[in-house]
């Protein structure tokens, strides 16, 4: 028997749903050239569709045109620093407090410009901007005349570069860092229109502390009867589900915690229909895993130097006694651990002093994905880091040939 | 559409355009200005540097184009030129530098020459286009034809013709001047109020709207009018009589140089007036620029609408919001706090997600954990013994980067060329050499023998009942198989390493038409 062709097409308009939400939600703001030019069809022609699901359940506006589509996505906890700006080269070094700084003022520079720019003019007007006296007040200042200045100025460019703000007309900034020459762009008006994702704009916010300032951004606005308090407690907790490695209970108020009891299953289905992610509810909280392994930004497990590091890391945190792990602690097992399996590892990781980068990269895998806390004295291992991790009885029990080859005191567990 | 105020220009004295008079290089400027003034007489709106530097006289030209922009620069301060961003896209780096403005006479320095070569011309110009001057020109036009084409046109209503051709001409591209320049002042909204614009933004479009149909309806037809007027010079023949008879009233001993100089003023304006509509030498014609100013100025102007809107509903300034955020970012305590203002200003950050694998999510499915289980307790996910060794293992799932398939493709190639050198072996097994029988052909390899299965396909799929002999060519259409049935009822076996086929015996023979000698 042959299935219906209604159905074979609802099959299809569900997994190219699906496709073009997971897009979203990986990259909220797609291009129609470039490498993700499939996606963004798939997301102008489900665009209605989508428009309507995140305005229902996350407050997040979609916005798509001929050129563009842009997820407004505005997180639903302000205290996340794991996801920084990054260089769009290999290295992919978080953004400092100058490329910050130099970036806004680009950007400042391009929306009052015209449709092309020199790097050289832009520049000039950085340093324009820059002499603003509330900003020089902040010890801030650019010349952009010595080398270093040019190299952060073309981090700034290049970033926007990926994001499609700015397209290449000639030149390059290599030439333009080592000051032999300079670089003309188009300037992308309407990707550079919905770059802000702010519920307000940030200059009409007088507000004096970070924390302030942040709460601004994305103050919702008032909520005056239950109905209000109800979606937005539905959004907030949606938009964690959809964004964030874990959710734990204990990171909620008792209000949101009490409407996560009630509504857990409706909130957990409506993101596994949109998105294929699978809800994994333990006692302590909830955690949208992907059978995809493919909606996220860092990976546990992971191969290669660090992702092996952070493994075997992770492995003696949830082994760890006491509730805090220091430092010192972690460096001297990544130097036991590199006379057993240094032979795999990349060859600067091997050499004496290389602890304390290893451990950093690995710790801040470990917090980015929500299975470790850091504190000032060290490390603290969170409930979801013993996903990896079985009590060693199982480990004894001969379920497996795999299972006997692995030697006792191991927690992380094979297949 | 006068709703713009006029422009304070130069010194407060208001004699700031006859401020080069006095300045050093007097001359240069005098020069620059007449070329806009010849430039005008040609009803250029708009020139850039490299047209003046084309434009001036060998004496007073400087060697560099930067001392022509310097004096065009030092004009637009005195007032007598302005400059208006040059909004035409470029592939250079250097011509982006260079060609930042496009300069045109402002009234002011109009005045200043006017007065300065004793014209008497009123200032007040509206900016406004009048399309009717569009149908007057298509009526004159009209009217040269006509003139044309009699054996000898009439001198006085020629030079009517061609003068008040002229003057409808020189009112069109005044207003044309004026009008641009007013509407690049109402788009960047330099100097109109918020109300003014609003109260006239519905009849400057459809003003705007009226006048490029207009001009793409009328510009062709006067363009074709004038390439028929130019077939053979006839208009020439008009230029010279209108010249003449302006000549006439010249002294005896000017009559000679009189009509000639009369005669390039002529040509000078009707050049001027084909180049309006007919796009010659590369260069595009002034209608078509004035339409293509025209028609970007629409969407420019509701662009203006919706940002006045926003600024009314209380939407920020964006330039000052990226300010604004480069202090913040300046003031934030440390790089956390940073952090932290990205991710929530930019809104960029993907998802993030950990990860779950097939099996393991098959083992929950059949034996979910209670959702009150800690983590500790739950069913884990399992890593791979050789990652947790190594540090490396097949991925599963998605691959996430470009596989380089070299080595993969060559493997296939190799296959590939191997098996064409089995196939071609197996054919020249086959081939029969002349009919013989089934039984004969003795023991045949799994290649050979499938090759001989596929033929023996295609010809038993022929048979018919009745039938004793049958020709088939494979589905390739590179071998031939004759089959004839045996009336002795023989069987056959054909030895394999599989075993052995068994059948009626058949005379066979089996040709290989790839060979190309099929007589074998």
């Amino acid at each position: 028997m042959s299935t219906p062709l209604a159905e074979v097409l609802d099959g299809q308009h569900a997994a190219e749903l699906r496709k073009a939400a997971r897009a979203l939600l990986k990259q909220p703001l797609l291009l129609a050239g470039g490498a993700y030019a499939d996606e963004f069809r798939l997301v102008r022609r489900h665009a209605s569709d989508l428009r309507e699901w995140f305005d229902r359940n996350t407050g997040w506006s979609l916005q798509v045109d001929a050129e563009t589509a842009r997820l407004g996505k505005i997180p639903a906890h302000l205290a996340d620093a794991t996801h920084s700006a990054r260089e769009a080269t290999r290295s992919a070094a978080p953004f400092t407090r100058r490329r910050y700084v130099l970036l806004c003022l680009a950007l400042a520079a391009l929306e009052r410009g015209e449709a092309q720019i020199a790097l050289g003019r832009l520049a000039d007007q950085v340093v324009l901007d820059a002499a603003d006296p509330q900003l020089a007040a902040t010890g801030i200042q650019f010349t952009l005349d010595r080398r270093d200045e040019r190299l952060d100025l073309a981090a700034v460019v290049r970033l926007l570069l990926g994001l499609g703000v700015l397209r290449r007309v000639a030149g390059d900034e290599e030439a333009y860092v080592s000051g032999a020459g300079d670089v003309l762009y188009d300037v992308e008006r309407r990707v550079l229109a919905g770059l802000l994702a702010t519920r307000r704009g940030p200059s009409t916010i007088r507000a004096a502390t970070l924390d302030e300032r942040l709460v601004g951004l994305t103050a919702e606005t008032a909520l005056d009867s239950d109905e209000l308090r109800f979606r937005a407690m539905r959004r907030s907790l949606t938009r964690r589900l959809l964004d964030d490695p874990v959710l734990y209970y204990d990171e909620l108020t008792d209000a949101e915690l009490g409407y996560l009891t009630r509504q857990r299953g409706f909130l957990t289905a409506r993101i596994t229909e949109l998105t294929g992610l699978v809800a994994e509810v333990r006692a302590e909280g909830i955690a949208m895993v992907d059978p995809d392994d493919d909606l996220t930004d860092l990976r546990m497990p992971e191969s290669g130097t660090h992702g092996h590091v952070t493994l075997l890391l992770a492995e003696y945190l949830t082994r760890a006694e006491g509730p805090v792990v220091s430092t010192a602690d972690l460096e001297r097992r990544v130097a036991g651990l590199a006379a057993e399996h240094g032979g795999f590892w990349a060859k600067s990781a091997r050499e004496p002093g290389a602890e304390g980068e290893l451990v950093e990269q690995a710790v801040s895998r470990l917090a980015a994905l929500g299975l470790v806390a850091r504190t000032p004295d060290g490390v603290v291992p969170r409930p979801a880091l013993a996903r990896y991790a079985v009590g060693e009885t199982v480990v004894l029990e001969p379920r497996t040939v795999g299972t006997a080859q692995v030697p006792a005191q191991r927690k992380a567990h094979q297949r | 559409m006068d709703m713009t105020s006029p422009r304070p220009a130069g010194p407060p004295d208001g004699y700031g355009p006859f401020a080069h008079l006095t300045a050093p290089n007097v001359l240069l400027y005098r020069s620059v200005m007449r070329a806009f003034l010849v430039a005008k007489e040609r009803f250029a709106v708009h020139l850039r540097p490299e047209d003046v530097y084309a434009a001036l006289p060998a004496a007073v030209r400087p060697g560099e184009l930067e001392g022509v922009v310097g004096a065009l620069d030092k004009l637009v301060e005195w007032g007598n030129l302005r400059a208006d961003p040059d909004t035409g896209r470029v592939t250079a780096v250097e011509d982006f530098y260079r060609k930042r403005y496009i300069y045109q006479l402002t009234r002011e320095g109009e005045a200043a020459e006017e007065a300065l070569s004793a014209y008497d011309e009123a200032l007040g110009r509206r900016g406004a286009l009048q399309a009717v001057a569009l149908h007057d020109i298509v009526t004159q036009l009209r009217a040269l034809l006509v003139l044309a084409a009699e054996e000898a046109p009439d001198p006085a209503k020629t030079h009517l013709a061609l003068d008040g051709l002229a003057s409808r001409f020189g009112a069109l591209a005044d207003n044309a001047r004026a009008f641009m320049g007013s509407l690049q002042r109402t788009i960047d909204l330099h100097d109109v109020g918020e109300e003014v614009f609003l109260a006239y933004k519905d009849q400057l479009i459809q003003y705007l709207e009226r006048f490029i149909q207009d001009l793409i309806t009328l510009g062709g037809r006067i363009a074709r009018l004038i390439l028929e007027l130019e077939e053979g010079g006839r208009i020439d023949l008009l230029l010279r009589a209108a010249a003449a008879r302006e000549a006439a009233d010249a002294t005896p001993q000017e009559a000679t140089y009189a009509e000639q100089a009369a005669y390039e003023r002529w040509a000078g304006r009707w050049a001027g007036l084909a180049a309006w509509f007919l796009s010659r030498d590369g260069r595009e014609s002034q209608a078509r620029l004035l339409r293509g100013r025209a028609l970007g100025a629409v969407p420019q102007l509701l662009a203006v609408v919706r940002s006045l809107n926003e600024r009314r509903a209380g939407r920020s300034d964006r330039s000052a919001d990226f300010r604004t955020l480069a202090r913040w970012f300046a003031e934030a305590p440390d790089d956390e706090s940073r952090h932290r203002l990205w991710r929530t200003a930019f809104g960029l950050y993907p998802a993030r997600h950990l990860t779950v694998d097939a099996e393991t999510l098959a083992a929950r499915a059949a034996r979910p954990d209670p959702a009150s289980t800690p983590w500790a307790d739950a069913e884990p996910l399992r890593i791979s013994p050789q990652l947790r060794r190594t540090g490396s293992y097949e991925r599963r799932g998605k691959p996430r980067k470009v596989e380089d398939r070299q080595e993969a493709r060559r493997r296939l190639a190799e296959v590939a060329v191997k098996q064409a050198a089995e196939i071609a072996a197996a054919r020249a097994r086959l081939v029969t050499d002349g009919v013989t029988r089934l039984s004969g052909l003795g023991e045949l390899d799994p290649v050979s023998f499938r090759l001989f299965l596929q033929l023996l396909g295609d010809a038993l799929a022929t048979w018919r009942p009745g039938m004793t002999h049958t020709v088939a060519t494979s589905n390739d259409g590179s071998m031939e198989i004759r089959l004839t049935a045996l009336a002795d009822g023989s069987a056959a076996e054909v030895l394999t390493p599989g075993g052995i086929f068994r059948g009626p015996d058949h005379t066979i023979e089996i040709i290989d038409l790839a060979e190309g000698d099929d007589g074998l």
